[in-house]
């Protein structure tokens, strides 16, 4: 991979997708969708942690027979974000899961997904 | 001591493990959950013990065999340990309180409890950023798990509303995290802040983002409405743990990621803590449902914790005291008062009198209060003293007035909560639920706040040091509640004598001094006196009585302003409790308790610009304040809220008149004379000669005149006869006001005077009309009438009150007439000495109303049968009595001193006044108490002897009913001359009487409770609304960053 | 109309934060502190080949725990949720297809055993833990489809979650007692760098963690699905 440039266009995808998320957030009116929303904007985190630890034309953080023990400090990527990436993908995981069936539950307590329908407690 | 990692294998390893017993053992589990909650205490509290013996240095863990910033790190400091200790107290008493549900709600709940410590242990502990990351999402994914044992759709709509909100502000808070790593190459919090600074605007970014995640975390106003939704609907038990324990470890995150956004931040941190205390504090003024509220309360509170985090700069090394003040008052009272609140079973505020069944709990619950709002002796108090005191010392003003207003409006709501809790009417098919699961933790909670006022006062700077056996006794009393009155009675009457004898010696020298510890130890021990004649136990009474007693004597005592304040908010609390125990004194109590908490904060805000952070804190300080303008006008506005100035006397005739029989007399003859000595205190430091010219005391001298006016115009027009006298007592401190406004010797000396002669027939006029009230039952003039047959000692006593208050010579209150007069045409001030003047003619008349309408007239059948009024009212009423016979006839004894003192002080030094034996000389005239007593007396006894001697052949006719004459209406007493007997002065005079103040005071009311009504609309209940706040909070907070 | 152009206000703030918190960005051509440790002194230290298990099961183990906690968490508490909805009885199912059936049969033996290799061989390439337990969990839900009808027993997902779960932190613990310190790996030996039987106790968490999460992921998933038979 000697795209000149992706990782500025990760980035810039990672942002456009944040927005997109956080838009869909604010302004959707169905739980599923407002749901999928946050996994969008979860998403996004991900490219952009991932975007900040790329290095052109270097390699994966694995030492093998491309990467040599000794010189690995020039030949890899940074490890730390993708190891970060990981730990968020898994609480993003489990995050959602958590509001897929809280929207389960709402829909079963209302028989509806609108979110405007769940005002009993307030001020 | 333990390694602390070992918290987290016992956490953990014990939620791992307890996945095995899902299916069954769930008592098994709850004893496991138990020991693995009982295990973090242990290893926590053992850190802190030798954090404070100093036998520990702050300790780092190691994770992964390598040091940071290549592993990530723990660390358990002094500040740790504290932090930690308190969470795991908190999950240990939770974790009992939940013990029933637990039962019900199986095995998985525990395992999210355990899995909620372990995550705030490792929040408080540990030093990298993305695994602060984690940690707060297992907290809270684990608090969004237990806020569902409560079924329903409330608790899953809240939680769900929760669970978005937290997770758009966590992604906010990654994103944040991941940039900082870009941008300075460590995710270390310790490296970050030695070795980045913020000058690139992409790093600053990320920190706005990281920061702006805790804050908003941290449930910052007005993005707040997910958390509060939480607290109203999810189990007492697990509210008491969102507001006590996350609320705490989120805090240390801030405190933790605070340094990296520099001097800036902790401004923001400031400005944005104390919008949170003041809007969420006067949002919560509008609310009745107890959750709710607290959820309110909690938000402020922590507002206010993240605005002392914000001050760390200003507060320098107080920061860590102060801190722990405000910190463990909210913390163990907040968890507390959720606990109560499942205890109660109640939502509704008004319906919390249930707790009234227990009474161990409404002790538990007023000490929670009142430590919220930060009264002594608990640690708040210290805590906001010291604030206030920092902040004024680097010229914060205005953050002051906002942490004021703050606690005023919390305590608008929680006052009103406390008084529904003691006063409302009771369901009497309700009861609190007091099972020792939670009655355990609750009382262990009243216990550790007991415990943590003694380690403020024990540990708070030098000067803030009070003697704390008055408290210790107090305790006592509450311990022996259970035992009969005659006991307690008599206990609490030979403390007072005791604590006189062991006060004395320090205080002979400084008469002024001497004459105020006398009212207030002589009046208190004479009022409970009238006690003995009570039946039952009357629980809770001495307690507050002598927590009353103990302030007053303390405020004579203090020799600093601290140990002032202090005793002035023990005065206050006791003597709201005494008051609200009238029959009908819900409202009274109210209103006095908040113009009284008005007052003490202005008292504060006025020393805390006399002081200014110096640590000098003497009284002598007030002689050169900081802001000498300021600090003047606020303490004296302080004082007049307690003597009742017109426009602030709102509250007195309701607290005064419908208080019990015997508690009428402490307040009104005794209470009243707090804010008269706080006056005396004050003018003294302003100095006599030059600040005689001081044009706040000229107006304090305006104030006066027209007090002594509107209060005598107001008692005129009373149908009630403890309302005529509280009114009374208005007008009387309106002299007392005037007379100390001179500044000279001699109105000094008027001014004492009148405050002896208040106290003296106030004291007995209220205990004569108490012991009458509580005969026939009612307060109405109109009704009684000819009761001088039946009650010829009662009659006694309110005639030598009335005659030493309408200031007939031979009493003492003629003596203070002529000493008012010869001050008045000394000074020059005849405007306002004729208004007053016009107010004593005024008093005749409601004087003669009193002793007409009560005692002589036509007697009425329903009373014929009364007994005189209970021997323990008439023994104190003969023996002020005497008082005012002495002091009417030797006066020398104590006015001489007196001028001593003021002359010898060099307060006023010209000595207008001399004595000859027992005559007084001006330049104006001479006067002998003595021989005119000689004069009247032997008039007197010729007069009477002539009438007596006239009517001896008088024939005795029988009384004939008057007013049954013709026909019968309704309320036949009304028809009475007696009833509305001044309608004619009224039609003259009535309109300078217009309720003003009281609406104006309505008026002020009214306009917070329609402001926090509309404004908390903005909580509207959508989830999708709540994040919608919370972007545009992060959109709105950036922009004025930059 | 105002609400949304209010939304688009604020969704337009939040993208000048963002784009003010990218203005520093530029290819990096170095590794930084930090990263250079790992490249440099990683495989010496925990004698893992893949940089990214070191990281994340060694480095940033405290991490790791936290995140199999979270889905632990997540599973304790939809298994808590959806267990208090009422059961209907007697539900009529449609019977699954023939060539499901069969190809799962073939598959799911296949699909468990790379799933298996995946977290054996996490310190040597990529994937680990939870990429094997996602796959363990695949194989799950093929089974799941395939076999309606068929009660799959809760408790020995549970017992596999609770022993492996506590074996992690048990790991970690000897870490403390045996080696520098909580979830050190040496306290096994690195033995030969690239090997299977390497890296220490990495291959051994990492085999927990795989475990874990796939029986974690099937819980749920099973969970839900027990859900919308009864409701169906």
């Amino acid at each position: 991979m000697n795209l000149p440039g992706i990782e500025y266009l990760s980035l810039g995808l990672g942002i456009v997708l944040f927005l997109a998320g956080l838009w869909g957030i604010i302004h959707q009116k169905n739980i599923i969708k407002i749901i999928i929303s946050f996994s969008v904007l979860d998403t996004s985190i991900h490219l952009i942690l991932v975007s900040i630890g790329y290095m052109r034309n270097r390699t994966a953080p694995i030492i093998d027979s491309a990467v040599s023990k000794t010189d690995a400090a020039s030949q890899v990527v940074d490890p730390l974000p993708q190891a970060l990436v990981l730990t968020a993908i898994v609480i993003g995981v489990g995050i959602t899961a958590l509001m897929l069936t809280y929207a389960l539950k709402l829909f079963n307590e209302k028989g509806t997904l609108e979110i405007d329908k769940f005002k009993s407690l307030k001020w | 001591m333990v390694n602390p990692v070992f918290i987290i294998v016992v956490l953990l390893g014990a939620g791992f493990l307890l996945g095995l017993f899902r299916k069954t053992g769930i008592s098994l589990a709850r004893v496991a959950g138990l020991l693995a909650l009982a295990f973090p205490l242990y290893v926590s509290v053992g850190w802190m013990l030798h954090f404070i013996g100093q036998t520990a240095q702050p300790y780092v863990v190691y994770t992964a065999g390598t040091v940071p910033p290549f592993s990530i790190n723990l660390r358990m400091g002094p500040d740790e340990a504290f932090l930690t200790a308190a969470i795991n107290m908190l999950g240990f008493f939770g974790f009992i309180y939940l013990f029933r549900l637990f039962k019900s709600q199986g095995v998985s709940t525990i395992i999210l409890y355990l899995v909620l410590f372990m995550g705030l242990n490792v929040i408080v502990m540990t030093r990298d950023i993305f695994n602060l990351f984690v940690f707060l999402e297992i907290a809270s994914i684990a608090l969004i798990g237990l806020v569902l044992v409560n079924k329903g759709i409330d608790a899953l709509s809240a939680g769900f509303k929760y669970l978005i909100a937290v997770s758009v502000i966590s992604s906010i808070l990654l994103v944040g995290i991941g940039f900082i790593y870009y941008y300075s190459g460590t995710l270390n919090i310790d490296g970050f802040i030695e070795n980045n600074s913020l000058v690139m605007k992409g790093l600053s970014t990320a920190v706005f983002l990281v920061l702006v995640a805790v804050v908003l975390e941290l449930k910052a106003f007005p993005a707040n409405g997910w958390a509060l939704d939480v607290y109203q609907s999810a189990h007492p038990g697990i509210s008491a743990l969102i507001s006590a324990g996350t609320a705490t470890a989120s805090l240390f995150v801030l405190y933790k990621l605070l340094p990296f956004g520099g001097h800036l931040w902790l401004q923001v941190a400031a400005v944005i803590g104390l919008v949170t205390f003041v809007g969420s504090n006067m949002l919560g003024i509008a609310q009745k449902n107890a959750n709710r509220l607290l959820g309110y309360s909690s938000v402020g509170q922590i507002g206010l914790l993240v605005a002392v985090i914000g001050f760390s700069d200003d507060l320098g090394s107080h920061l860590r005291m102060i801190f722990f003040g405000l910190f463990i008052s909210h913390f163990l009272s907040k968890a507390g008062l959720f606990w109560l609140s499942g205890m109660a079973g109640e939502e509704e505020i008004s319906k919390w009198s249930v707790l009234r069944k227990k009474p161990a709990l409404l002790l538990i619950f007023g000490m929670f209060v009142f430590s919220l709002i930060g009264f002594p002796p608990f640690p708040s108090f210290y805590g906001k003293w010291q604030l206030v005191m920092d902040l004024s010392g680097n010229g914060q003003i205005l953050w002051i007035a906002l942490i004021l207003l703050g606690t005023m409006f919390e305590g608008v709501y929680l006052f009103r909560w406390l008084g529904f809790a003691i006063k409302h009417e009771v369901d009497e098919s309700k009861a609190p639920d007091t099972a020792a699961e939670k009655m355990i933790p609750a009382g262990a909670f009243a216990l550790l706040l007991l415990g943590a006022s003694w380690v403020s006062n024990a540990y708070f700077p030098g000067a803030m040091k009070t003697s704390f056996l008055p408290l210790y006794f107090i305790l006592f009393l509450f311990l022996i509640d259970f035992l009969p009155l005659v006991i307690k009675n008599t206990l609490s009457i030979l403390s007072l004598g005791y604590y006189g004898w062991r006060l004395y010696p320090s205080i002979q020298d400084d008469t002024l001094r001497l004459v105020f510890a006398g009212i207030f130890l002589i009046g208190g021990m004479l009022t409970l006196f009238a006690g003995y004649s009570e039946k039952g136990k009357r629980p809770g009474f001495y307690p507050f009585a002598l927590m009353m007693y103990a302030g007053l004597i303390g405020l004579v005592e203090a020799d600093n302003l601290f140990g002032f304040f202090f005793a002035w908010e023990l005065m206050t609390m006791g003597s709201y409790i005494l008051i609200i125990r009238g029959k009908k004194s819900l409202v009274h109590a109210y209103n006095y308790m908040l113009f009284s908490l008005g007052g003490a904060l202005l008292i504060l805000f006025g020393i805390a610009l006399t002081v200014a952070g110096q640590p000098d804190i003497s009284l002598s300080m007030l002689a050169s304040p900081a802001y000498p303008g300021w600090a003047y006008a606020l303490l004296a506005v302080g004082f007049l809220t307690k003597t009742a100035a017109l426009g602030l006397h709102i509250w007195l005739p309701g607290a005064h008149a419908e208080a019990e029989s015997d508690v009428s007399p402490m307040v009104s003859g005794i209470l009243l004379k707090a804010g008269a000595f706080g006056l005396v205190i004050l003018f003294l430091a302003m100095g006599g000669g030059e600040a005689g010219r001081h044009p706040l005391l000229y107006a304090l001298g305006w104030l006066g005149a027209l007090t002594a006016l509107g209060g005598n115009l107001m008692a005129v027009f009373q149908e009630d006869a403890k309302r005529l006298l509280a009114y009374s007592s208005v007008g009387n401190l309106g002299y007392i006001l005037f007379a100390f406004s001179f500044m000279t010797h001699i109105g000094w000396l008027t001014g004492l005077t009148y405050s002896i002669n208040h106290f003296l027939f106030k004291t007995l006029l209220f205990l004569a009309i108490g012991g009458v009230v509580m005969r026939v039952k009612t307060h109405n003039m109109y009704e009684m009438g000819g009761l001088i047959k039946r009650m010829p000692w009662s009659f006694i006593a309110v005639l030598v009150g009335i005659i030493t208050l309408a200031g007939i010579p031979p009493l003492s209150g003629f003596a203070g007439k002529w000493l008012f007069y010869n001050a008045v045409i000394a000074k020059g001030w005849f405007l306002q000495g004729a208004l007053v003047f016009f107010a004593g003619t005024i008093a005749f008349l409601y004087c003669f109303k009193l002793i007409y309408s009560v005692f002589l007239g036509q007697e009425k059948d329903r009373f014929r049968k009364v007994k005189e009024a209970p021997v323990w009212y008439i023994i104190p009423q003969f023996i002020l009595i005497v008082g005012i016979m002495i002091f009417s006839a030797r006066p020398e004894i104590v006015l001489k001193p007196i001028g001593a003192l003021l002359s010898q002080a060099a307060f006023f030094p010209s000595e207008p006044l001399a004595w000859e034996n027992v005559t007084a000389y001006t330049n104006l005239g001479y006067w002998s108490g003595f021989n005119i007593m000689l004069v009247i007396g032997a008039m007197f006894v010729v007069l009477l002897g002539w009438l007596l001697l006239m009517s001896r052949k008088a024939q005795k006719v029988k009384q004939f009913n008057i007013v049954y004459a013709g026909e019968a209406p309704f309320t036949p007493e009304t028809t009475h001359f007696s009833h509305n007997m001044f309608a004619p002065y009224n039609k003259a005079l009535g309109f300078l009487i217009h309720p003003v103040a009281t609406q104006f005071w309505l008026g002020v009311n009214n306009t917070f409770h329609a402001l926090a009504e509309s404004a908390r609309k903005i909580y509207s209940g959508n989830g999708q609304s709540y994040i919608i706040h919370i972007v545009a909070y992060i959109v709105v907070v950036y922009l004025i960053l930059s | 109309m105002i609400r949304n152009s209010f939304l688009v206000l604020i969704t337009a703030g939040m993208a000048w934060i963002l784009l003010d918190a990218v203005s520093g960005y530029q290819s990096r051509e170095y590794l930084n502190d930090l990263s250079g440790y790992y490249a440099t002194s990683g495989p010496e230290e925990t004698g893992a080949a893949n940089l990214v298990t070191a990281v994340v099961v060694t480095y940033r183990g405290l991490d790791t725990l936290g995140e199999v906690t979270i889905l632990f968490l997540t599973a304790t508490i939809i298994g808590f949720m959806l267990r208090t909805s009422k059961r209907r009885e007697g539900s009529v199912r449609r019977a699954t297809s023939e060539v499901l059936v069969t190809a799962s049969n073939v598959l799911i033996p296949v699909i468990f055993l790379i799933g298996v290799y995946i977290f054996l061989n996490g310190h040597l390439t990529p994937g680990g833990g939870f990429q094997g337990g996602a796959v363990l969990a695949s194989a799950m839900i093929l089974w799941i489809m395939s076999q309606s009808g068929t009660k799959v027993s809760h408790s020995l997902l549970e017992i596999t979650e609770a022993i492996s779960g506590f074996g992690f932190v048990f790991l970690g613990l000897l870490g403390i007692i045996l080696a520098g310190g909580f979830l050190d790996n040496t306290f096994l030996s690195l033995g030969t760098f690239g090997k299977l039987i390497s890296a220490g106790a990495i291959p051994v968490i990492y085999s927990l963690i795989g475990l874990k999460v796939g029986a974690e992921l099937s819980n749920i998933i099973l969970v839900m699905n027990e859900t919308q038979e009864a409701e169906q």
